[in-house]
């Protein structure tokens, strides 16, 4: 299973890497990821590589993705080239995608789902957790062969304790979109 | 043993501690900066008593170490690529006098560059040093060859390099650690040994003849370290192959994947100790093959040394690209012309043009880093800005501020400690071409700290005259907020004696010393053309304004003591300057560009922002309301 992140420095990309390379490795697949730190977190693009199941390289060729998660739509956009013909875009939009790229991404098998993350997160009072909001909602739809209970579960460990039950609510709204 | 998802840098500080090292230092940069940090968790962890520092420069940071391995203890010391051209002075004297306790050299190399002023190559300074180098590819990798590093070292008593990659250092692997029996050493102290430890030329000769050897030993001993080894198998007959790889690193294990992909095996020799090079071994591979391509980053390290290149390709020949990383996307190329040539059929690459080129048409702008929402360096750097215009010349230097060539508030930053420099060198030029522009150079705390005072003595020595602005944030933001001599805290939360910049600053025989905030912009702006007749006056020189306030990412408590709210009002006419000028990431154009506003999920509230609107159009919430 290969997984790029996508979004803005600051938006927690980092912490989703460690949450599903956690849940991965719960069940017992190997993992090898990719970050982007220093930097990057000073709000400028940032990428994580996640591949699930026995890789060698922690990078992702273009077009060989089998879902683009993304917290930014922009960054979305910027990405898309990592999806593979019949893979899975998850993406934090208000709008949707440009129709300009719909039209070839329907060509490719590729499926598209978007939901504004943004607003779950407001009405949940937080916008750091938009990063878990489009996870729950990625894993969901099935675009991370792990389970939303998983994720939790992974939140949980990954703590702190105090930070849980809203991560668990995120993780829900997401799912529930 | 255990299945623990480990970060690269965290995986070489687990061998670190498990293999009992008891000193480690460093100093912050990306992508090393994590290790000294892994080194403090694990030590907390498994209950082990290890000395940890920050300390003020790579070269510092080495010595500490090196003092260390000569009292009989293990030592480590990390830091970016080019921190080691900081610690190379200490590395090619302490190559000739060898270690005691094993002493571990870890720069990690940044091929992109991704965050890095050059791509070089470290392997090629431990070629010029004479040091060994094991070169991970995973951090599983990279445990392994920690521990092996402190062995090697103790069995030739030398330095040993271990070189890995951004990949590799920021990479994130479900790794099998053992738990490993503690290290038990009793080191004896130091044991002096004039002709070693205090060489002199004639006694530098002898150690540089048994340096020598220790090489030729160790390129024995690598050509049956399990760290090199043939893929598929040896055991497969490939008694002569028309394309042989030799590869090392992520670029390794990123060109095995390509290969599957591709649905083509080929010979590929997979070599992680790239100096001294196993030669017999390099040159038994390649006379099976008719050609070889050697494929490493980021420079040529494994090629330089390969006695016969009849028949091999790489970065000399232009069949490796000699810049940027060796991508996925760049070896799936490379990889699919070579084969073409070998006659082999290659199935087309599978990324879709047409959906890169619909991308293209979008022009999605770049997201460059910025500044955070209330950092204090923009406050300084756009008052200096309006202060000293455009035309001033600006040298800076490298950290967070570095940032501020997106104002434009940045001419040149060109190493550690260069700002100092290159405002002494641009002043004694500009007194023989005429110049008269004024001359602002900045430079962090941590940065001034690590190589700004040498330069400032000098020119107060030679009689330069600029205006230096320190931009004291407290800490060493960009990496991570790491202490500098200045902070009263260790690496591992312990207590520390701070060093004061001001007085270093007086010390170094300045005059003109102002600490100052640069939230309060009138101010700030009177102080800095003070500094500027200061400089140019009879008696003057270089004239030093502390720009003083903690970084807002580590210690927002002045902001929260003070909260001002603002909003763009309605007359905002979007004419854009504030976001050009300012550029605080929480102003953002609106998507028809009629106007501004404020991103309210990221603003901290500071109201700085007031100041960056000259048309009055940002204002306190509570003045627009009431």
């Amino acid at each position: 299973m290969k997984i790029i992140l996508a979004g803005i420095g600051g938006q927690g990309v980092v912490f989703a890497t460690k949450i599903i390379s956690h849940a991965a490795m719960a069940r017992g697949e190997s993992v090898l990821a990719s970050e982007n730190h220093g930097m990057s977190q000073r709000g400028g693009s940032v990428q994580a590589h996640i591949k699930l199941g026995g890789s060698v390289s922690p990078l992702i060729r273009r077009g060989t993705a089998d879902a683009l998660i993304a917290f930014d739509h922009t960054e979305a956009i910027r990405n898309l080239p990592f999806i593979r013909a019949g893979g899975g875009v998850y993406v934090n939009s208000l709008n949707g995608l440009d129709p300009a790229v719909m039209g070839r991404l329907q060509e490719l098998g590729v499926s598209v789902f978007t939901l504004n993350a943004d607003a779950c997160a407001k009405e949940l009072g937080s916008p750091a957790v938009t990063n878990l909001v489009v996870l729950g909602f990625a894993a969901s739809h099935g675009g991370l062969g792990l389970s939303v209970d998983e994720l939790k579960e992974s939140a949980r460990a990954l703590g702190p304790a105090k930070a849980v039950e809203l991560n668990w609510k995120a993780l829900e709204i997401g799912a529930s979109q | 043993m255990s299945l623990q998802l480990l970060l690269g840098n965290d995986a070489i500080a687990l061998g670190l501690v498990q293999s009992g090292c008891g000193v480690a230092t460093a100093y912050p940069g990306t992508p090393s900066s994590e290790i000294l940090a892994g080194v403090v968790k694990f030590k907390k962890k498994l209950g082990r008593d290890i000395y940890t520092e920050w300390s003020a420069s790579e070269k510092v940071a080495f010595e500490i170490a090196l003092a260390a391995s000569w009292s009989g203890l293990r030592a480590a010391t990390a830091m970016k690529q080019v921190g080691l051209n900081v610690a190379a002075d200490p590395l090619f004297s302490a190559a000739y006098m060898g270690v005691v306790g094993g002493f571990v050299i870890i720069p990690c190399d940044d091929p992109g560059p991704l965050s890095s002023q050059t791509e070089q190559d470290s392997r090629l300074l431990a070629l010029a040093a004479k040091i060994p180098v094991l070169d991970p590819s995973t951090p599983a990798e990279a445990l392994a060859m920690t521990r092996a590093a402190f062995e090697l070292s103790e069995r030739y008593r030398l330095p040993v390099m271990l070189r890995p990659t951004t990949r590799v250092c920021h990479a994130v692997q479900s790794v099998e650690v053992n738990n490993v029996a503690p290290y038990l050493a009793h080191p004896a102290g130091f044991k002096k040994d004039p002709q070693r430890f205090a060489a002199t030329p004639v006694f530098r000769l002898k150690l540089h003849r048994e340096l020598n050897d220790k090489l030729q030993a160790i390129e024995t001993d690598f050509i049956s370290s399990p760290f090199n080894y043939q893929l598929p198998s040896a055991q497969e007959a490939i008694s002569h192959s028309k394309l042989g790889i030799i590869a090392s690193g992520v670029a390794c294990t990123t060109t095995q994947e390509v290969l599957a992909d591709l649905g083509v095996s080929l010979p590929l020799l997979k070599i992680g100790t790239p100096y001294p090079l196993p030669r017999k071994l390099i040159m038994d591979f390649v006379a099976q093959c008719e050609r070889v391509i050697v494929i490493e980053e980021p420079d040529a390290c494994i090629e330089l040394q390969i006695p016969d290149r009849t028949c091999v390709s790489g970065r000399l020949d232009g069949t490796i690209p000699n810049a940027g990383e060796l991508t996925p996307e760049v070896l799936t190329a490379l990889l699919a012309e070579a084969l073409t040539q070998a006659g082999v059929a290659v199935p087309p690459p599978p990324d879709d043009s047409a959906l890169a080129g619909l991308v293209q048409a979008l022009k999605i702008p770049p997201r460059p880093p910025r500044l955070c929402p209330g950092c204090s360096h923009r406050s300084a750097m756009y008052t200096m800005k309006h202060t000293f215009g455009p035309q001033a010349i600006y040298p800076g230097d490298i950290g967070c501020y570095s940032l501020g060539t997106n104002i434009r508030a940045i001419d040149t930053f060109v190493d550690m400690g260069a700002a100092v420099t290159m405002a002494s060198g641009f002043y004694q030029s500009s007194k023989i071409t005429g110049d008269k522009r004024p001359i602002v150079a900045l430079i962090g705390d941590s940065t001034f700290l690590h190589s700004g005072i040498v330069p400032l003595a000098n020119a107060v020595h030679t009689g330069a005259r600029f205006v230096l602005l320190i931009l004291d944030n407290h800490t060493t933001a960009m990496t991570g907020a790491q202490p500098t001599p200045a902070n009263d805290y260790t690496a591992d939360g312990g207590l520390a004696t701070r060093v004061s910049i001001p007085d270093m600053v007086r010390a170094c025989g300045v005059s003109f010393v102002r600490v100052a905030d640069p939230y309060a912009h009138a101010p700030f702006e009177q102080l800095l053309k003070e500094a500027q007749t200061y400089a140019h006056s009879p008696a003057g020189g270089v004239a030093v304004i502390i720009a003083d306030r903690p970084c807002v990412l580590y210690d927002r408590s002045p902001i929260t003591a003070n909260p001002i709210p603002v909003v763009v009002t309605e007359e905002c006419d979007g004419c854009r300057y504030c976001v050009e000028a300012f550029e605080c990431p929480a102003l953002v154009l609106s998507p028809d560009r009629s106007r501004v506003d404020i991103d309210y999920r990221i603003c901290v509230d500071c109201g700085q922002c007031i100041d960056a609107c000259y048309k009055g159009f940002i204002v306190p919430k509570e003045i627009a309301i009431g």
